[in-house]
């Protein structure tokens, strides 16, 4: 009884821990996704309602997908704190707790620092410019991140099943 | 350079200091060294200038001083801190919240005005389109103004511009060059007026203030952080000569208030609003009447005889200094060096 138990308990946390690795698998997308779309929006920001960075990162982090949301309200706050820093300062501080709470990878990591070093710091154009490369980066990663997915999701999900049947017949 | 009791100084509050919200634009480094200055020189700083490549300066009452990287004054320039390229940058994306591409119009009029209606000059090199300046780039030289809200400045002036006979005040402009002042000198006759002067002019007048640049009533967001007086209504942030018209249609003044008029359009609206029997108070720059008079746009108002009284601010005894106050029909001094 408890052997049958043990093999159910390795199945099931082999099963959970391949799911877990498809699932940030799964995740990357829909997360590079939505953070295509905040960009589009913080563009729009900058660009049409000219509004203080403060303002417009608010604005993104009300507007946008729950998943990013965190990212652009924690750089809002920081800039609301009046602490005398930068939005580059803002967006770098809040990109790391960010980071370890997404499913992004360190490429996706790359591309949203190197936004940060240039937000606010120039004319509209060229904020639209440094946006826009931004967002043709995410879209390509989301083109990658999706060919990921189709490929690792399902061979994830049952690696972690089959991986512990593995386990179990080789321990009986 | 100042003097020696300004050098040896001790004193190190400055918790209170005018320009407090100034700090926070400052980068770390400058910030720190400003701060570590001693309470009396924090005191008397009017302007702080920072230069790329160049000693780190303050403009204060009784001249300038530079200050050494351990927030000292500095006796010579070398031994001043030179601002980096790093920190200009620092300060340009600080002074202007990480927002510069929401101020390409300040940057054109060469200043941003920051939160407690203090002003960064800013210079670099002009982006020209059609001739005219369409931006500033590669900014390179800043001068933060310390804006200082002095309650009582206007009141030994204010038994010469008030009208006693018809309850209001005369036409006035009030005249100065640059750091004489004027802006300060003009908020607290706004003030007094408008919340009214027991014995003198009670109760206060109906006072429209146009602030273009938000210097007066340092708006945020609209509301008024300087204390204009209780009947003021501001209009923030608008065009000198469209915000008269404006406060002239909708809000039915009896004084309307305007600083730093030069324009043609200004001058214009300026007219329109006498002919309509609203009293006008404004600034200008110049340093005597006859140097207004040889502004083309001004000196066209001077003769027109219009304006009643012409206050002449300097600063023989410091700034805000009264140096002389002329009638506006018979261009003689109405009263001297109060």
């Amino acid at each position: 009884m408890i052997k049958l138990l043990g093999a159910a308990m390795v199945v099931a946390s082999s099963g959970i821990g391949g799911m877990t690795v498809a699932g940030r698998y799964s995740r990357r997308p829909r997360e590079l996704k939505s953070l295509g779309y905040a960009l589009q929006m913080l563009e729009t920001e900058i660009s049409y309602g000219a509004n203080h960075m403060k303002v417009a990162l608010e604005q993104v982090a009300n507007r946008c997908d729950q998943a990013v949301a965190p990212l652009f309200s924690r750089a809002a706050a920081e800039l609301s704190a009046a602490a005398g820093i930068t939005a580059a300062a803002a967006w770098e501080n809040s990109l790391c707790a960010y980071y370890r709470e997404s499913a992004l990878n360190p490429q996706d990591l790359i591309i949203l620092r190197s936004l940060g070093s240039s937000l606010g710091i120039s004319d509209r154009a060229d904020q639209v410019k440094h946006l826009n490369l931004a967002m043709e980066q995410i879209k390509s990663e989301n083109a990658k991140a999706e060919g990921e997915a189709a490929r690792n999701v399902k061979l994830w999900n049952y690696l972690g099943f089959l991986g512990g049947l593995l386990v179990v017949l080789i321990l009986y | 350079m100042i003097g020696a009791d300004f050098i040896n100084c001790k004193d190190d509050r400055y918790s209170a200091w005018a320009g407090n919200e100034i700090l926070l634009v400052l980068p770390v480094k400058i910030r720190r060294m400003i701060s570590a200055l001693p309470g009396p020189i924090l005191d008397s700083v009017e302007e702080i200038r920072i230069r790329q490549g160049k000693p780190l300066a303050l403009g204060l009452s009784s001249g300038d001083i530079f200050v050494n990287p351990e927030g000292k004054p500095a006796r010579q320039p070398v031994e001043a801190y030179h601002v980096t390229a790093a920190d200009m940058e620092n300060l340009i994306d600080l002074i202007s919240g990480s927002s510069l591409y929401a101020l390409e119009e300040e940057l054109r009029t060469g200043f941003i005005t920051l939160p407690g209606g203090h002003r960064a000059g800013i210079t670099g090199r002009a982006v020209l389109d059609g001739g005219k300046v369409r931006t500033l780039k590669n900014l390179s030289c800043c001068n933060l103004r310390v804006s200082r809200e002095v309650a009582g400045a206007a009141s030994g002036l204010l038994p010469h511009i008030v009208d006693k006979k018809n309850g209001g005040i005369y036409h006035t402009i009030l005249v100065s060059p640059p750091r004489c002042g004027k802006t300060t000198m003009l908020r607290d006759i706004i003030r007094q007026i408008s919340s009214g002067v027991p014995g003198l002019l009670y109760p206060g007048l109906t006072v429209g203030l146009v602030d273009e640049r938000s210097e007066i009533a340092g708006c945020y967001r609209g509301v008024p952080q300087r204390d204009v007086g209780i009947r003021t209504d501001v209009l923030d942030g608008c065009p000198k000569a469209e915000g008269m018209m404006m406060l002239l249609r909708s809000m039915g003044p009896q004084v309307i208030a305007a600083d730093e008029i030069g324009r043609r359009e200004d001058v214009d609206a300026m007219e329109e609003v006498l002919n309509a029997g609203v009293k006008i108070l404004l600034t200008a720059h110049g340093s005597s009447l006859a140097d207004l008079a040889e502004r083309p746009v001004l000196g066209r108002l001077i003769r027109s005889k219009m304006i009643e009284r012409y206050v002449i601010l300097g600063r023989s005894r410091g700034a805000g200094t009264v140096e002389n106050i002329v009638d506006g029909k018979t261009f003689r001094a109405v009263g001297v060096r109060k």
